[in-house]
């Protein structure tokens, strides 16, 4: 196990290193125009040259690699080109991340905890009402598009319980519907696979050779279905707890937060080379951590489950 | 499970009950004068574009612009006329020859950090200073041509062919005593000094801050009427009136504070409605509603033009794929009857009515420059006798577009095929774009008919959209537009110059060359040279414009700005200057008990225009 | 003899499908969608979704009129008609939703396969698949749409390049909890070949999941149309689609007597994405074995 989880980690850090290369090289391969932004047209031949080539821009590729590879090996995330000129990226993540984790965090344990339980419930009264009333508002809330909901909630609900229209990180009443909006999707997901995986486990013969055996539902539910059903789920959860993070564009943009939702859209409009770069190493090192924290969760959960090079042994 | 299905019943049941509700109730309800307390001092406001610097001396945008001239006050100013005054500098003079400008400035402003704290006092030094950042080009000035095309060996130092910045067109001659040195005589040089890149800069100062000069509202110094206390990067923005401002009298409002938010358009009319801002723009998408609800529409007021200008230019260079028949493209483009044909079918009405479904007529703009820009002897110039014709009349006319519809046939038939391909790209990004660019397709088809044209429209993504399309010649007919950059014709005419990427006139055929010059560069150069007679220099600029119009090389579409606003300011006491800098500020406006509305402001208007008329009897500008 | 059981095991669930009323009652909506905007373009008095309607007196376009005989949903806000415009959306957004969630699952269900199944490849495919999960799509989008023009193929192709990654990596993870089980390992130990493996003790467990995921794709791939108009990366409004349709109307959301050019739209996303939920639930319940009897 430490071997293969060793062996991860390099695999890991070479993905990583791939992973930002190629970013690099996209970023550098749209046109460098994009560089001088809005007022491009302002600007004269000489000038558009002198900002081009004092940003590195007219070095061969491989020398702007080397020297992006050094600022990155340094520990430099660098300074922001176009989004905020001479702020240090570092600066703009520091002061956006705690918004987003903050919002997402406590949004994900709100649908985490619910969906689930909501999942067990549908699962558990399977063809009964409440089934029926959790499938009507996983369907809505899958079907109505987020766009329109998270618009319509703001308006309505901020008005019926004069609630602030806005977000402002002093009055915690009005960090009450980003988390709402933010939730009731994330939990109706977690239902729907819940659920969905409840329905698998209970079908299988385990269950019914245990029941006949006298076991009550309820245990077996509580000992066995629940725990085999919860593993996929958990594959995911430090993925989802990571990448809250990266906030939510819809909510962020209705509440005014200024969090990371849309900053990776906005950053790679605006060409922001550096910005882009410090984001997605970031994500990407997030997204692969996750996958390897949630293989080795479900390792552990479930004795089944091998990975690595042991195939022989049974 | 017995608590965790309450949980989630209670949670079901929130949700159900919410939706409820939502059928139950609708929200015009509460209303203006519903407001719970009326602020008189404070004015709060909601935008959707975020400044990406506060450092003057580099941006060029707009954006940033009408924001920093809140901090930083130039040496002269625009009054709500659009008349120049004293500002910083408080008296100055110019030479016999025209080069050098000399200003008295105006003792003891001081510099206050952002909490509010005394820096130091305002001297011609950081005016030199100021110029000595922008043109050192490490600093990546986007408005350093600018200066660098106006002030003696400023390119030179620029381009690191001198290295003294002594040698400068920029001295301090005293504490309180700065001058100017041109390269040639620039009658228009005051109106450039409201640009922010001849804005005062602490030498000091910007020495203590490294690189960081602007790059927060800590990072600069203000001496002007406002300081911003608080600057959270989408999120908001708290201004506060400066207390050491030297014209503090003139500022009406304490505190300022703007909210962003990414989906204003939508969220900012409530909230306007809920008494939680006093201003916000009414887009097309909401304006019949306001209109149609009488109380509503006492709210709301037209919002001012501003002087960008938007036109449809010919392409004479064209660079676009086969499929598009650019060989074919290039010679009915040099077809006067041809482009007349289609000058005359444009209607630009049809087109306005997707922004502005209102009025669209105040909207639209005959000339290339805008009314109202500069005028001669009390006269517009867009009212000067060769463009009279033009600002007279609407370019639309059926009969005369099928007149040269006729023609062109006949004298293309054999060398031209038919329909034309008439490549017109957009970009994807504007929605009013698209909108536009679909109407007058099927507009200028059902004129002309489908026999004689294909208007093709393309979307392209936003991305170096200029470059891509404009500057590399792939389009037939576009909507392209400028705005100005200093009180002269001159500004409007960079775009059909030889060096410029809009059109490339001078490729057209049949426009005379004499001395290798086209027709208009003729018209054009002796416009420019003419520096010593106002009147004269701009009949000339309108004679070289009215060529361009007559020639259908462009066709005039509108100025910019525009739309509805619900609004506790007063437009017309917003500083009236040509280049959007100083239509920022908010020195000067007063906070009206209640928004203007449409009546009101046509009475407001006209009164304005009267005193402005006034003002400039017989002087110029 | 294994190919009798195979029949008689979709036969069975076709059987077990068709009890479910309900799904039925959407699969009958999505067949009678289909079929309706097949045939919506040739009915009489149809009206093209692009043509810009004039009043004749005036020659300006006939902004935002409400519904009536001439233009049965009214007229948008320059003047081209909404009903012919909404289907013609529908019909796009269709179009985008099928074919991306074919792809995605097929390529998804081939990668996952031999990602969960092939021990050599597990770690070359974990990088290719961690590359492409963190190389942003927004980049690809903007370099794609920078070559390529914006438009309904360049839409497809970018939802495609990275949207099998989520597929590949669900069966994946499914294929690794079930190729230990007892039963494989015998049957490895036995000599069965890979390809008998993965496609009688393995697939079967992967049909469930896989035709939800593939319902769900559907709608999903419609609702990131929509998303990426939101971004301002979708497609020209030139070609209707669903996503233009909710962007354009998405200002209407606060104009009761617009809102309906919004509403609709959005209706009808919500219907396909409801009809493919729970024909997608149905069809996994009835693709499960042990929902036969």
């Amino acid at each position: 196990m430490i071997k293969y989880i060793f062996f991860k980690i390099l695999q890991s850090i070479f993905t990583l290193f791939l992973v930002i290369t190629i970013v690099f090289v996209l970023m550098r391969s749209m046109p460098v125009e994009g560089y001088l932004g809005e007022d491009y047209d302002k600007l004269d031949q000489v000038q558009k040259e002198v900002i081009i080539e004092s940003l590195g821009l007219r070095d061969p590729i491989h020398v702007q690699l080397k020297k992006f590879y050094n600022r990155i090996i340094a520990g430099d995330l660098g300074v922001s080109i176009t989004y905020r000129p001479g702020v240090p990226v570092a600066d703009i993540l520091k002061s956006k991340i705690p918004y987003s984790l903050g919002i997402g965090l406590t949004s994900l344990a709100i649908s985490f905890v619910s969906g689930i339980n909501l999942g067990i419930i549908m699962a558990e009264n399977s063809g009964k009402i409440l089934n029926k009333l959790g499938n009507i508002y996983i369907v809505a809330t899958n079907a109505i598009p987020a766009a329109i909901y998270y618009i319509l909630l703001q308006f309505y609900l901020t008005d019926i319980f004069k609630l602030p229209m806005l977000f402002y990180a002093d009055r915690p009443i009005s960090w009450i519907l980003p988390i709402l909006s933010l939730s009731l999707g994330t939990t109706a997901s977690y239902a729907l696979w819940m659920k969905r995986y409840m329905a698998d486990e209970l079908n299988k013969d385990y269950v019914k050779l245990a029941i006949s055996k006298g076991m009550k539902m309820k245990d077996v539910i509580k000992k066995h279905v629940f725990i085999n059903a919860f593993v996929p789920m958990v594959q995911y959860l430090p993925a989802s707890i990571l990448f809250t993070i990266s906030g939510s564009i819809y909510v962020e943009s209705l509440y005014s937060i200024p969090g990371m939702g849309g900053l990776l859209v906005e950053a790679i409009q605006r060409q922001d080379t550096t910005l882009v770069e410090a984001i997605v190493l970031i994500y990407s090192f997030i997204g692969i951590m996750g996958m390897l924290f949630g293989d080795i969760f479900m390792a552990l959960l479930d004795p089944r489950i091998k990975f690595g090079k042991s195939e022989g042994r049974i | 499970m017995g608590v965790k299905g309450k949980i989630v019943k209670k949670f079901l049941l929130l949700f159900i009950g919410v939706a409820v509700v939502l059928k139950a109730c609708t929200m015009s309800e509460n209303i203006y004068p519903n407001h719970r307390s009326i602020l008189d001092r404070e004015f709060r406001t909601i935008y959707s574009g975020e400044v990406t610097t506060l450092n003057y001396l580099t941006t060029a945008t707009a954006n940033e612009f009408s924001l920093i001239v809140n901090f930083v006050d130039p040496l002269v100013e625009y009054d709500r006329f659009g008349k120049i005054q004293p500002a910083l500098a408080t008296e100055w003079s110019v030479s016999e020859d025209g080069l050098v400008w000399t200003f008295k400035l105006r003792p003891g402003v001081k510099w206050v950090t952002y909490d509010g704290e005394i820096y130091g006092f305002v001297t011609a030094q950081d005016f030199v200073d100021g110029l000595k950042y922008v043109l050192t080009s490490e600093n990546r000035s986007k408005t350093a041509n600018i200066v660098y095309n106006m002030i003696k060996n400023a390119k030179e130092y620029y381009n690191k062919e001198i290295t003294d910045f002594n040698q400068v067109g920029v001295k301090a001659l005293d504490k309180y005593t700065l001058q100017y040195t041109l390269i040639k005589p620039i009658p228009y040089f005051l109106s450039t000094l409201t640009y922010t890149c001849f804005f005062p800069a602490n030498g000091q100062f910007i020495k203590d801050v490294g690189g960081k000069f602007g790059i927060d509202n800590k990072h600069i110094l203000y001496n002007g009427s406002y300081i911003m206390k608080t600057y959270e990067p989408h999120h908001r923005r708290i201004l506060e009136k400066n207390p050491h401002y030297w014209d503090k009298e003139n500022v009406y409002i304490d505190r300022i504070s703007m909210t962003y938010n990414k989906e204003a358009n939508v969220l900012a009319p409530e909230m306007f409605l809920r008494g939680e801002i006093d201003h916000v723009n009414i887009g097309s998408d909401i304006i019949y509603e306001w209109m149609r609800d009488e109380k509503k529409k006492n709210l709301i007021r037209p919002n001012r033009t501003n002087f960008f200008s938007y036109f449809y230019s010919f392409n004479f260079n064209p660079n676009f794929s086969e499929e598009y028949e650019p060989e074919n493209w290039k010679i009915v483009v040099n077809n006067r009857n041809f482009r007349k044909s289609i000058f005359h079918a444009l209607d630009r009405k049809a087109a306005m009515l997707t922004e502005e479904p209102y009025e669209p007529e105040n909207r639209l703009l005959n000339t290339i420059t805008p009314k109202g820009f500069v005028s001669v002897g009390g006269v517009d110039y867009t009212d000067l006798q060769p463009l009279r014709e033009f600002t007279q009349k609407d370019s639309f006319n059926i009969e005369l577009a099928l007149a040269y519809k006729k023609k062109a046939m006949k004298e293309l038939r054999g060398k031209a095929t038919f329909p034309v391909k008439v490549l017109m790209p957009y970009n994807a990004a504007s929605k009013q774009w698209a909108n536009r660019a679909q109407v007058i397709k099927y507009q200028l088809e059902r004129i002309l008919g489908k026999d004689y044209i294909e208007v093709i429209i393309e979307a392209n993504p936003p991305t170096g959209f200029l470059e891509k399309v404009r500057n590399s010649g792939k389009y037939g007919l576009m909507e392209l537009n400028w705005g100005a950059d200093f009180a002269d014709p001159e500004t409007y005419t960079h775009p059909f110059r030889r060096d410029s990427t809009f059109s490339w006139i001078h490729l057209a055929e049949g426009n005379g060359k004499e001395d290798g010059l086209t027709i208009y560069e003729n018209l054009l150069q002796k416009a420019m040279e003419e520096v010593e007679d106002i009147n004269k220099r701009y009949l000339l600029f309108a004679e070289a414009e009215s060529y361009l119009i007559e020639e259908a090389f462009v066709i005039p579409y509108s100025v910019g700005g525009g739309g509805y606003s619900a609004s506790r300011i007063n437009p017309f006491e917003i500083s009236y200057s040509p280049f959007g800098a100083t239509s920022g500020r908010f020195k000067g406006l007063r906070l009206l008990k209640r928004p203007m509305n449409i009546e009101e402001y046509k009475k407001e208007l006209y009164k304005w225009q009267m005193e402005r008329k006034g003002q400039f009897e017989g002087g110029r500008e | 003899m294994m190919k009798n059981i195979n029949y008689s095991y979709w036969i069975s669930t076709f059987k077990a499908f068709k009890k479910n009323k309900v799904a039925l009652f959407f699969l009958y909506i999505i067949i009678g969608l289909i079929a309706f905007i097949t045939i919506q373009p040739f009915l009489p008095d149809q009206k093209s979704p692009n043509a810009i309607y004039v009043d004749e007196a005036t020659g300006l376009q006939l902004i935002n009129k409400p519904p009536s005989k001439e233009f049965w949903l009214g007229t948008n806000s320059i003047g081209q008609d909404m009903w012919a415009r909404i289907w013609a959306g529908t019909r796009i957004s269709l179009l985008i939703g099928f074919t991306v969630a074919l792809w995605e699952n097929l390529i998804g269900l081939f990668v996952g396969l031999i990602w969960g199944y092939v021990r050599k490849l597990e770690g070359i495919i974990s990088v290719i698949y961690n590359v492409l999960n963190n190389v942003p799509k927004t980049i690809m989008l903007i370099l794609l749409a920078y070559t390529m023009k914006p438009g309904l193929l360049t839409i497809i192709f970018i939802m495609c390049i990275s949207g099998w990654l989520d597929s590949a990596r669900l069966v994946r993870n499914l294929v690794v909890t079930i190729r230990d089980r007892e039963y494989n390992i015998a049957s490895r130990i036995l000599g069965t070949p890979i390809y008998r493996i993965v496609s009688k003790n393995i697939l079967p467990y992967l049909v469930s999941t896989l035709v939800l995921k593939t319902t769900l794709s559907i709608p999903a791939a419609i609702g990131y149309e929509v998303f990426l108009t939101y971004i301002g990366l979708g497609l020209p409004v030139s070609t209707p689609s669903l996503g233009n349709l909710i962007s354009e109307g998405r200002g209407y959301i606060v104009v009761p007597s617009l809102r309906y050019q919004l509403m609709i739209p959005a209706l009808i996303l919500s219907t396909i994405t409801v009809s493919f939920y729970t024909i997608g639930n149905a069809f996994a319940d009835a693709s499960d074995p042990k929902n036969h009897f």
